[in-house]
């Protein structure tokens, strides 16, 4: 092979790994979540529902991430012995400083989503598009596109789009399949007022 | 392998190859549109708790109600009140974009308050014996209005200054026939609700060269020649045989006849665009005075203020003896054409104006002050032409000015050195004091007697989202409505009618409204004049092309459309303070090629 043939495929190649291996790691920044928090352990110790931290307001309008109100209200003193709990305590309940949680879910300002119509009227389960957030024992770190702006959860996960589950999702295509499958695809203004 | 520019280039070659088959080209390429979406100064939605706030809209005379709502205290949608005994839940597509207005690219954003005030204050100092200081209020009736009177009348020298008003009010209810002579009513002449929850009970008739949107809507539509109004009035007075008229007009005798006979029925009113019309003057040979034509009505006011200067129309002020003239532009309203404003200034006169923008007098005033724009100051709005009870409303804001601005009431106030003082609420005070009316709740729609009011309930439901209304009562016929309507004035070598079929009622316009209007062309835009096929060719204008409209008072650029539905003799264009300047009181002009 001449020297000119190699040198092209070695560019090729390189820039081939770097586009599908170095790309999608140093494309997200990544950062924690303020509180170490285990879903899995308020379902199964506390019984708790997904609806009774994450509720409807009055109006049907959805309150999303519970404030620190919410979580005061059983953890106005520890009920455990962890490190996290004792952190949450410290750095949250007693000075009564709200968590700034990094919302995985948060959609850009140009969709409208209503969480009532899906989940009231719609009967769509929540691990349909969050996953199964409730298996898990810690809140994974929060990846952003520093770009966009945009968390991965709903812009680019994974950004190869290798491996890209059929059901669930937050990105536009996952909402674009689900509502195509269920016959409701009307029009772009359907979710971009 | 040697690492020649060769192999380098290739290299790099492959590089790139390699790249268009991974997903980072592509990403970088979404990611970067997504991120000019984000760059500072594109607005937001605002977030937060959601409430229901009611105000009235002041961008026009007919104060429609108004529900906004709300999010974390910014409004972000408006809509009518239903129901409503005024404005019938309706609201107009410029007040459903209101909103908008604070945030208008072309509002203007700072002013020299300090030096202005300085200058009034020299102004008034230097003033001769036999010279004023004037205020020229483009929307009378406020209570803003009543300030401008009052410091005008402690001045000594001063002068409160008005558009043409009319003083009768058109009881649309109790009319059976509308006759409109170009009167624009299904396009911003009264109010929109009142107007379209009448329309069901009279037979509109409407006589205009042209088919604008009311001619449109009418039940029927005669298209005169230009400048034969006087002609049908006076057919319809039976001061000119049906024959002449049609001859005259170019309409066939039948229809002719047919709107006198629906004239005679009774519950006729006659409609002019103008409110100083002489064809107005009809009214009075159909017996339509103290029936459908009314004595305009106003709310009480304190004791007080009643030794305020007189509002003195601008044609009768006297030449060349304004010496200070303050311009309260701030609420779109009438508009006087400079042309008959400049003779009343004096030689060395200082002209200083509130607005929101820079397209009207701002154009011929030294300084020109940011005044507060809809939603975003309390002021009360006066009756509109098809109001017939008193009425008292307030405009509630919305939210803090975007910009600094200056209070034209302020202002003027402070230069006649009036003592400080919310005339709103004294003003609610003296109406509470009367006793009289009712008192609308828009938050719980509820209707209230004023004397089971305190005078603190009162006045917090007026800034709630309320409307004190005085109806019922004896309906007076106003003042004389003038002569009857003379022939066609000669029109020298200016051989086009000049017909406004856009009306614009000055300030700003959403920028939402801008877009869907003028870059459409559904609507005229003011540098636009529309020409028959005749006219054009006979002056050598091609359609699209550019073109001059030559009037007594000067001259335009334009761009030329050529339209068989327009008569010959005619040339359409859009309204607004610029058209007004050009065309003064004369609305003839001729179109050349530029």
């Amino acid at each position: 092979m001449s020297g000119g043939k190699i040198a092209f495929a070695s560019g090729t190649l390189l820039a081939l790994a770097g586009g599908w291996l170095a790309f999608p790691r140093v494309l997200y920044q990544t950062r924690l979540q303020p509180v170490d928090f285990s879903h899995k352990i308020h379902a199964d110790k506390a019984g708790a529902k997904c609806e009774d931290c994450h509720a409807f307001r009055d109006d049907g309008t959805y309150a999303g991430i519970p404030t620190l109100d919410k979580c005061s209200g059983c953890h106005a003193a520890a009920m455990g012995t962890s490190a996290a709990e004792k952190n949450f305590m410290d750095q949250y309940v007693t000075p009564n400083r709200e968590p700034q949680w990094l919302s995985y879910a948060q959609q850009p300002e140009n969709v409208y989503f209503s969480h009532v119509s899906h989940v009231k009227l719609g009967r769509v389960k929540c691990e349909r598009c969050h996953g199964n957030e409730e298996a898990g024992t810690s809140l994974r770190p929060y990846q952003r596109d520093p770009i966009s702006g945009y968390s991965r959860d709903i812009w680019g996960r994974p950004v190869t789009r290798v491996g890209l589950r059929t059901e669930g999702g937050m990105k536009m295509d996952d909402c674009v399949d689900c509502h195509r499958r269920q016959g409701l695809e009307y029009s772009c203004l359907g979710c971009h007022k | 392998m040697t690492a020649t520019r060769r192999n380098l280039l290739k290299f790099a070659g492959g590089g790139a190859a390699g790249a268009l088959l991974t997903p980072a080209p592509w990403r970088l390429i979404t990611d970067t549109a997504l991120w000019s979406e984000n760059w500072p100064g594109i607005p937001r939605p605002a977030r937060g708790e959601i409430r229901e706030r009611f105000t009235h809209c002041t961008l026009c005379p007919a104060g429609c109600a108004v529900r906004a709502r709300c999010v974390s205290g910014q409004p972000v949608s408006l809509a009518g009140v239903k129901p409503h005994p005024l404005s019938n839940g309706g609201l107009c597509p410029w007040g459903i974009a209101g909103h908008h207005l604070p945030y208008h690219p072309a509002r203007l954003r700072k002013g020299q308050a300090q030096e202005a005030m300085a200058a009034a204050a020299r102004a008034i100092a230097e003033g001769a014996s036999g010279e004023y200081a004037a205020v020229l209020d483009l929307r009378p009736g406020r209570t803003a209005s009543w300030t401008h009177r009052r410091a005008m009348a402690a001045l000594g020298n001063g002068l409160y200054l008005v558009p043409r008003q009319p003083a009768y009010s058109i009881d649309l209810a109790a009319a059976r026939t509308v006759v409109s002579f170009g009167a624009p009513l299904f396009d911003g002449w009264g109010t929109p609700g009142n107007v379209f929850g009448a329309r069901a009970h009279f037979r509109l008739i409407q006589i205009e060269p042209v088919e604008t949107r009311t001619a449109a809507l009418a039940d029927m539509w005669l298209p005169i020649r230009p400048g034969t109004e006087a002609a049908i009035a006076a057919a319809i007075a039976g001061d000119l045989s049906v024959a002449d008229a049609a001859r005259l007009t170019g309409i066939e005798e039948e229809a002719i006849g047919a709107v006198w006979e629906a004239a005679q029925i009774g519950s006729t009113v006659v409609l002019a665009p103008e409110p100083g019309s002489p064809l107005m003057s009809l009214n009075e040979r159909l017996g339509a005075l103290g029936h459908t034509v009314v004595a305009r009505r106003e709310a009480p006011v304190p004791d007080a203020w009643k030794a305020a200067a007189p509002a003195t129309e601008v044609v009768a002020a006297p030449d060349g003896a304004i010496r200070l003239l303050l311009i309260d532009e701030s609420l779109p309203g009438g508009y006087v054409p400079w042309s008959v404003i400049e003779p009343k200034l004096a030689a060395n006169a200082t002209v200083i104006v509130f607005s929101s923008t820079a397209a009207g007098y701002a154009r011929h005033a030294q300084y020109t002050l940011p005044a507060p724009v809809y939603p975003e100051a309390a002021e009360d709005i006066g009756p509109a032409i098809d109001t017939v009870a008193a009425v008292f409303r307030i405009a509630a804001p919305l939210g803090a000015p975007a910009v600094p601005v200056v209070n034209p009431a302020e202002f003027v106030a402070q230069i006649a050195g009036l003592p400080r003082g919310d005339a709103l609420r004294e003003r609610a005070d003296s109406i509470h004091k009367t006793g009289r009316g009712r008192l609308l709740s828009y938050r719980d729609r509820m209707s209230t007697l004023t004397r089971e009011l305190t005078a603190e309930d009162f006045w917090r439901t007026l800034n709630q989202g309320g409307c004190w209304l005085e109806e019922g009562g004896q309906k007076m016929a106003p003042p004389g409505l003038g002569a009857p309507p003379a022939g066609p004035a000669p029109h020298g070598d200016l051989p086009l009618a000049v017909v406004i079929v856009e009306s614009n009622r000055g300030g700003l316009a959403s920028p939402l409204m801008s877009k869907l209007e003028r870059e459409s062309s559904l609507r005229m835009a003011a540098n636009r004049v529309v020409l028959s096929p005749a006219d054009a060719q006979s002056g050598g204008i091609e359609d699209g092309g550019r073109c001059v409209l030559e009037t007594a008072c000067g001259g335009m650029d334009a761009w030329a459309t050529i339209d068989p539905g327009v008569p010959a003799g005619v040339v359409e264009v859009a309204g607004g303070p610029r058209m007004a300047d050009l065309c003064g009181s004369s609305f003839r002009a001729r179109v050349v090629r530029a």
